[in-house]
């Protein structure tokens, strides 16, 4: 334990030796030619300094920067102080320039290293946020419609005779639309498997754009045929590389939550467009829009219960937006959210494309 | 009185044959069950059903094998039903020679239209039963005339270019049916012209500017994602 520990004070990487070398060389030189403008030689000490600081801020461990102090206060006094190319350690103040630089290096070294550390513990904590967020979307999505599908299923089981046809297809009806919730909870579970961890790179390829909005758009009528959908593309052909299915799982949880979480949705504006370098995709409904309050929390993982007065599906879009981020930033993307002056939603990504893909 | 088409469920899930069951069945499908392969494919070669619904995870074999297997020796059409989503799994069973794909969960009305485009195109040898006596493809507003080499929209000719009519005239030749990119590719420039499909993507998109209302908004030629292309059926 103890022995990992120094390790990881005093650790070495090529990287850092690059680092530590090249500045070393940089000051060194920068010294010479101080030194041809102006032979009094006292602005050697400070610029070793701001190496040694460099050095320290800019490498891992207490290594480099130590050495590059100890370095520093050698090549002030060997090359940059009179007698030139010889030690002399008689000069006053001497003592005061090695203490300095070797306490600029500790001190140095040390507050990167808790800036490095505190860094590292923020992403982790931010982390193990969004699971447990994810975890507690997840399982309030499951919950609610199991509750509703045992329910209904056991009340025309129990009661075979009591129940009117109509209550009976009522409750049956109720546990297609649960079960068909389910299965979109459980497509979005699916998506982010696929994303998998923050190593695994997903696999894009080449995908025309108007296709994979197509499809979602198609798959999004069949499911609600009463919304009107309006899809726009450019003329041109558009090549976007994507995970097309899973970019399809994007448009889909944006769309549905464009009707879920419209309130009054009536129609929906999908667009795909070229802006720069980037594909965008706009997504725009005529519903109430999304509360000011939440606008700017609406991507960081919190949930976000749907406040429908008229409720009796509390749904959360926790699950479909943050699966929705997730994908876009694994695909390099950006995500936003607005309200539109006619009132509405626009939720708009945007996917980086290179330019030798448009064709 | 008519004969019924027999269809096979090979499923091992109860709960999901018995309902494709009640379901074919309410739509004058006469149907049998299997719950392993080596049943299915003894059922197959005794009862000669009309069409296979195939579930890919049997306690016995892989569901592909069984594909594998009759393939050899029959050309009766397969729908294969399963729960493995993704698009690798659906390309292979395609190419392996079902005739088409359902991810599980899928809804009764998606189940009884394949159904149905498959037992079709065992009824006719091209595959499309209009285009065997007429020589012409018709969808909509969209005529696909095989003679004259032509694609007419509204009775206009579309001016596709020769590529462009053969993608439409394969896709229609198979109209219901999901192609592959690999197949579309394989059946118009040959064997060796690779898994690049850049160009009949570029193809498509050119085709559906000159075919579709919106290229968005397909009303002829679908993307199933990831998989391929299908053409939508006429009445």
């Amino acid at each position: 334990m103890k022995k990992s520990r120094t390790a990881k004070l005093f650790s070495f990487s090529w990287r850092d030796f690059a680092i530590f070398v090249g500045i070393m060389f940089s000051s060194t030189g920068l010294c010479w030619l101080m030194r041809m403008l102006d032979n009094s030689g006292e602005f050697a000490t400070l610029i070793y300094v701001m190496a040694v600081l460099l050095i320290s801020r800019l490498t891992n461990g207490f290594l480099f920067g130590l050495a590059a102090s100890v370095l520093g206060v050698v090549f002030v006094n060997f090359l940059f102080t009179y007698p030139y190319q010889e030690f002399n350690f008689t000069i006053a103040g001497y003592p005061l320039t090695f203490l300095t630089m070797l306490v600029v290096s500790i001190m140095t070294c040390t507050l990167t290293a808790q800036i490095k550390q505190q860094e590292k513990l923020r992403l982790e904590n931010e982390k193990e946020k969004m699971r447990a967020n994810l975890l507690r979307s997840v399982s309030h999505d499951i919950r609610t419609p199991l509750t509703s599908i045992v329910g209904a299923t056991s009340t025309i089981l129990e009661n075979p005779d009591s129940l009117s046809v109509q209550e009976k297809r009522k409750l049956m009806e109720d546990v297609r639309d649960e079960a068909q919730w389910l299965i979109r909870v459980v497509e979005n579970l699916l998506s982010i498997t696929r994303i998998n961890g923050e190593q695994t790179q997903i696999t894009t390829e080449p995908e025309a754009a108007e296709e994979v909005l197509g499809e979602a758009v198609r798959k999004f009528r069949k499911r609600f045929p009463d919304i009107t959908v309006h899809v726009g593309a450019p003329d041109s052909l558009l090549m976007v590389n994507m995970d097309p299915i899973l970019i399809e799982q994007v448009l889909a949880n944006l769309l549905e939550n464009a009707v879920i979480h419209g309130g009054n949705t009536t129609s929906v504006q999908v667009s795909v467009s070229q802006e720069g370098n980037w594909a965008r995709f706009d997504i725009q409904d005529n519903g109430r829009g999304i509360p000011p309050n939440k606008l700017n929390t609406l991507f960081d993982g919190t949930l976000h219960h749907s406040e429908d007065t008229s409720g009796d599906k509390k749904r959360n879009m926790g699950l479909g937006l943050t699966v929705c981020t997730s994908i876009v930033h694994a695909h390099g993307g950006t995500m936003e959210a607005a309200n539109s002056p006619e009132g509405g939603a626009i939720l708009t990504f945007r996917l980086p494309m290179h330019e030798e893909e448009n064709i | 009185m008519t004969i019924r088409d027999k269809i096979l469920i090979v499923e091992d899930e109860q709960s999901i044959a018995r309902f494709i069951s009640a379901i074919l069945g309410a739509n004058g499908y006469e149907t049998l069950q299997a719950q392993t392969g080596t049943e299915a494919l003894s059922i197959i070669s005794s009862n000669c059903p009309d069409l296979v619904i195939l579930d890919l995870g049997l306690p016995d074999m892989d569901g592909i094998e069984i594909l594998r297997d009759l393939r050899s020796w029959s050309s009766l059409p397969v729908v294969v039903v399963s729960a493995r989503s993704h698009e690798k799994d659906k390309v292979a069973a395609l190419d392996m020679g079902a005739d088409d794909y359902l991810t599980k969960p899928f809804g009764t009305d998606e189940l009884l239209a394949r159904v149905r485009t498959a037992i079709r195109h065992t009824r006719t040898v091209s595959g499309n039963d209009e285009v065997a006596r007429q020589g012409t493809y018709t969808v909509g507003d969209m005529v696909i005339d095989y003679n004259k080499h032509q694609v007419l929209i509204n009775g206009e000719n579309a001016k596709l270019t020769l590529s462009e009519f053969r993608i439409v005239a394969l896709l229609g030749k198979f109209a219901g049916k999901v192609l592959t990119y690999d197949y579309i590719i394989r059946e118009l420039w040959g064997p060796r012209a690779g898994n690049d499909n850049q160009i009949l993507r570029v193809n498509m998109a050119n085709i559906r500017r000159k075919i579709e209302k919106n290229p968005a908004e397909p009303q002829y030629i679908f993307t199933e994602v990831g998989v391929g292309y299908r053409m939508a059926e006429g009445e």
